[in-house]
């Protein structure tokens, strides 16, 4: 998703009404409910927010240059790593194994196995097509945000194939962009 | 969930960028060990006891020769180890204008001048220049991630450059741009 990411991708960047700043607020106060407390130092009312739109469908939301969250079409927000590392525990949890770190750094999509093997753990009430956290066995961060393909007793039954899609890793594109302007 | 979670404070290499624990599948493994055993030495012990004895002077002297190289001083350090990482705070340094056409309405157009403000340019003044110059609306505008850049009406690409050069001597040409498809064409 975002191996080759530069502020060239940017394709428009505009600061979005309130209305719609309020929706995405919102939306992203559903899906990460353990944020709540400090959304509103993250998306302050005052400061203005900007959503920046990229190719493949892809928005940021930038606030005061940061990057914080990004979505696909209109799929739910998803923080980036630099903030889920600030606040790990907003977000549902997978645990690859250390064999998969290295190839999850290259931008592979997480299989089944590697969640499934003694090194993973699964959270088993993730649904299909949910935000996830990717951890790492022995590791205290989180190193990438993917999202499920397969629910979590699924990817435990099947445990073939590709179980999370890789959307945002350490060392991307998105994680190198620390600010953008 | 009335009280604040607090913010996780992640130690983050100086050399990669990558948290600390991560370094290890980095690009630059190597590069990064001198800086992990002396900020963050807890996180790969190994590391230490590899490197007992000759190994830890090597690099206590590795180090010391890498802050020499860096300025001498010890506090200029970490703003230089800062800035390499991305590569993208270097490239804000460097100064340089960015002309642009953007197309409006197939026959109408607008050109946008950035980078101005970094030669020391009035933009307010500099966009009444270029309107009188051109004869054409031009105006300052905020862009949304408050960068502002000079808007100039219609097609002035080519005959800019000559008048930022005589303008502003400060500019050199070498250092103005134009972005076409997408790509940086030195002007010169």
């Amino acid at each position: 998703m975002f191996i080759r990411f530069t502020s060239e991708d940017v394709s428009a960047q505009n600061q979005v009404k309130a209305s719609v700043q309020r929706r995405i607020r919102q939306s992203i106060a559903e899906e990460y409910p353990g944020l709540e407390p400090v959304l509103e130092d993250l998306l302050p009312k005052k400061s203005p927010l900007v959503v920046v739109k990229c190719q493949n469908h892809l928005n940021l939301v930038v606030v005061n240059n940061v990057p914080l969250f990004f979505n696909i079409r209109d799929g739910p927000y998803m923080p980036t790593l630099r903030l889920l590392h600030q606040y790990p525990n907003i977000m549902k949890k997978f645990q690859v194994d250390r064999g998969a770190i290295k190839f999850v750094f290259s931008g592979a999509n997480i299989m089944c196995p590697g969640l499934t093997s003694p090194g993973g753990v699964l959270d088993e009430e993730v649904e299909i097509e949910r935000p996830v956290a990717i951890m790492a066995e022995g590791k205290q961060h989180a190193l990438a945000i993917g999202f499920t393909k397969m629910s979590a007793k699924n990817i435990k039954a099947i445990n073939k194939g590709i179980g999370v899609d890789n959307l945002h890793y350490l060392n991307d594109g998105l994680w190198k962009m620390e600010t953008l302007d | 969930m009335a009280e604040k979670p607090e913010a996780v404070k992640v130690l983050y290499c100086g050399v990669c960028g990558l948290p600390a624990e991560y370094c290890e599948f980095g690009p630059e493994f190597e590069k990064c060990k001198p800086w992990l055993i002396q900020y963050a030495p807890d996180v790969y012990p190994d590391l230490l006891k590899d490197s007992d004895g000759k190994e830890v002077d090597k690099v206590s002297d590795q180090m010391q020769s890498t802050s020499i190289s860096a300025g001498g001083s010890s506090t200029s350090k970490p703003e230089e180890v800062k800035r390499l990482p991305g590569g993208k705070v270097k490239k804000k340094d460097k100064k340089e204008v960015i002309i642009e056409k953007v197309v409006r309405n197939k026959r109408k157009c607008i050109t946008t001048v950035k980078g101005l403000e970094l030669f020391a340019v009035k933009l307010s003044d500099a966009s009444k220049k270029l309107g009188k110059k051109f004869a054409t609306g031009a105006s300052v505008v905020k862009g949304p991630t408050e960068k502002e850049q000079i808007d100039v009406q219609g097609d002035i690409a080519y005959d800019i450059v000559e008048f930022i050069t005589d303008t502003w001597p400060d500019v050199p040409e070498s250092s103005i741009f134009f972005i076409e498809d997408g790509k940086k064409v030195p002007a010169a």
